[in-house]
């Protein structure tokens, strides 16, 4: 199981190296603007192809790339309804504070649960290597705490019932 | 605290205190509300420091629910046995509330202990009061009887309405709880506790605890029950009560938690997502971290250099 997480993260981290050459551009319609176009995509000759990395059905990972910006965008595996209720809450709690995080869009893309979007100028303040650690390091990180949160429902569910239990002995 | 007291802490305190206070005492008129539905309002006068008027509010009762003047079966006897001469019963109730209650304190006895003892019983009036008519069925168990002139399945408020339900049998109770909860993140959490319950069951060392059970769907035994009583959205749980849970002192441990048991699990739901948010909120500051350590020196320098710009013009500023 962990093999193939790793893989489908080392996977993501190439592609990603591979993406992430991103160069100032304003843009083309307006005079003085300066917007990432892989949001606007009025002009099909600064996108390019989009990756769609699949670990399974359920955990996916999307990365479109245009001339001056990226945008990443991740489905969190959610097994049972708790755990889509955890996921939900815990990417709601993410969103909620994208303003700390700078890379973090505030909505997802539709279909997906968290995205990204990275512009040229996150990387001139950034170190693009670590930035693309971050990213790997907030995929792993969800899912770490998502099943850790879950086990401690668990955990202290079964507690709580063993103590409610004991007062009738 | 793991599990939930029986006495209200609150009351309890105010009870105390003024015990001790001597005579010099001053107004207090304040309300409180416990686990959500049952609502306490205390009074003391300038005139009577010694005399307390506490009223409270039970639950808004289902229909199927039958009570007696507002009040659970057996609840007013209940009072007069539990608390003697202390307590003198006001008739009617105060507008608002179900019961309402005189206590007076010169009447406590002098030995302390006593007068704790019964200061904790004041203060768990809930349970004497909600408790009561559970008790009573209880007690038959106990004597491996049924009680004379009671429905096959008897209805019991315990949450504004909302009820739970017992088929009580000569050898064994059958209570049912039909499980509601408001917010949808409740609901999930809560059916998984109510699961553990289940599982934690069937563990060993709790092989003589009352057999527990969890279903989506209602169970054989409310049979008969009108549908609005039976839109649970977290499931149903039955709990089937033998003699030996109930005898002698363990029957008003059962009774408290049995009348609590809604209350113990939103209770530990809540909890639950409070410890969540605190771990979700430490897992936002590494991750935090993690995107800072990007950051090139660059930007960094940038910063320090700001920095000391801003020095050597206060510099300047003062050599004017």
């Amino acid at each position: 199981m962990a093999n193939t997480l790793r893989l489908y993260l080392t996977c993501i981290r190439n592609t990603l190296e591979a993406a992430m050459c991103l160069q100032n551009f304003p843009c083309q319609e307006v005079e003085r603007h300066n917007k990432p176009e892989v949001e606007l995509k009025t002009s099909p000759e600064l996108l390019l192809n989009p990756v769609l990395i699949c670990r399974n059905e359920a955990e996916k990972c999307l990365i479109e790339t245009s001339i001056n910006s990226i945008r990443i965008s991740m489905k969190v595996k959610q097994a049972d309804e708790l755990e889509n209720i955890l996921a939900k809450k815990f990417l709601r709690f993410l969103s909620m504070r994208a303003e700390a995080f700078q890379v973090l869009r505030r909505k997802p893309v539709q279909g997906y649960d968290i995205s990204f979007l990275i512009t040229n100028y996150h990387c001139e303040d950034m170190h693009k290597h670590k930035l693309i650690d971050f990213i790997v390091q907030f995929m792993e990180d969800i899912d770490k705490e998502i099943s850790e949160l879950k086990l401690s429902v668990n955990t202290r569910g079964r507690l709580v019932a063993t103590e409610f239990l004991k007062q009738f002995i | 605290m793991i599990l939930l007291q029986s006495p209200s802490r609150f009351l309890l305190q105010i009870l105390q205190d003024r015990v001790l206070s001597g005579e010099k005492g001053m107004d207090i008129d304040c309300h409180t509300v416990e686990f959500d539905d049952v609502r306490y309002h205390i009074q003391f006068s300038m005139r009577n420091p010694k005399v307390m008027v506490l009223s409270v509010a039970l639950p808004l009762p289902p229909p199927e629910a039958i009570l007696y003047d507002g009040l659970p079966l057996g609840a007013i006897e209940a009072i007069k046995a539990a608390y003697g001469p202390v307590v003198q019963i006001l008739d009617p109730p105060k507008d608002g509330f179900d019961l309402t209650m005189k206590i007076n304190l010169t009447k406590l006895p002098p030995d302390e202990e006593q007068r704790n003892a019964i200061l904790t019983q004041i203060a768990s009036v809930r349970e004497v009061v909600l408790g009561a008519p559970l008790k009573v069925l209880l007690k038959h168990l106990a004597s491996k009887t049924v009680a004379p002139n009671v429905d096959k399945l008897v209805a019991l408020v315990h949450r504004p309405n909302e009820s739970f339900f017992l088929a009580p049998q000569a050898d064994k109770v059958t209570i049912v709880y039909p499980m509601r909860f408001q917010d949808s993140i409740d609901i999930v959490l809560a059916t998984s506790f109510l699961q553990e319950f289940v599982e934690a069951r069937r563990t060993a060392a709790l092989n003589n605890v009352p057999s527990c059970m969890w279903s989506p769907a209602p169970p054989l035994e409310l049979k008969g029950v009108p549908a609005d009583a039976l839109n649970a959205n977290a499931g149903f749980v039955t709990f089937v009560v033998y003699p030996r849970h109930v005898e002698g002192k363990k029957l008003d441990r059962t009774v408290w938690n049995l009348l609590t048991f809604h209350a113990y699990v939103s209770y530990h739901v809540k909890c639950s997502e409070g410890f969540m948010h605190t771990r979700m909120r430490r897992r936002v500051e590494s991750l935090i971290q993690a995107l800072d350590r990007a950051k090139s020196d660059a930007e960094k320098l940038k910063k320090l250099v700001h920095g000391a710009s801003f020095n050597r013009l206060s510099l300047k500023n003062e050599g004017n």
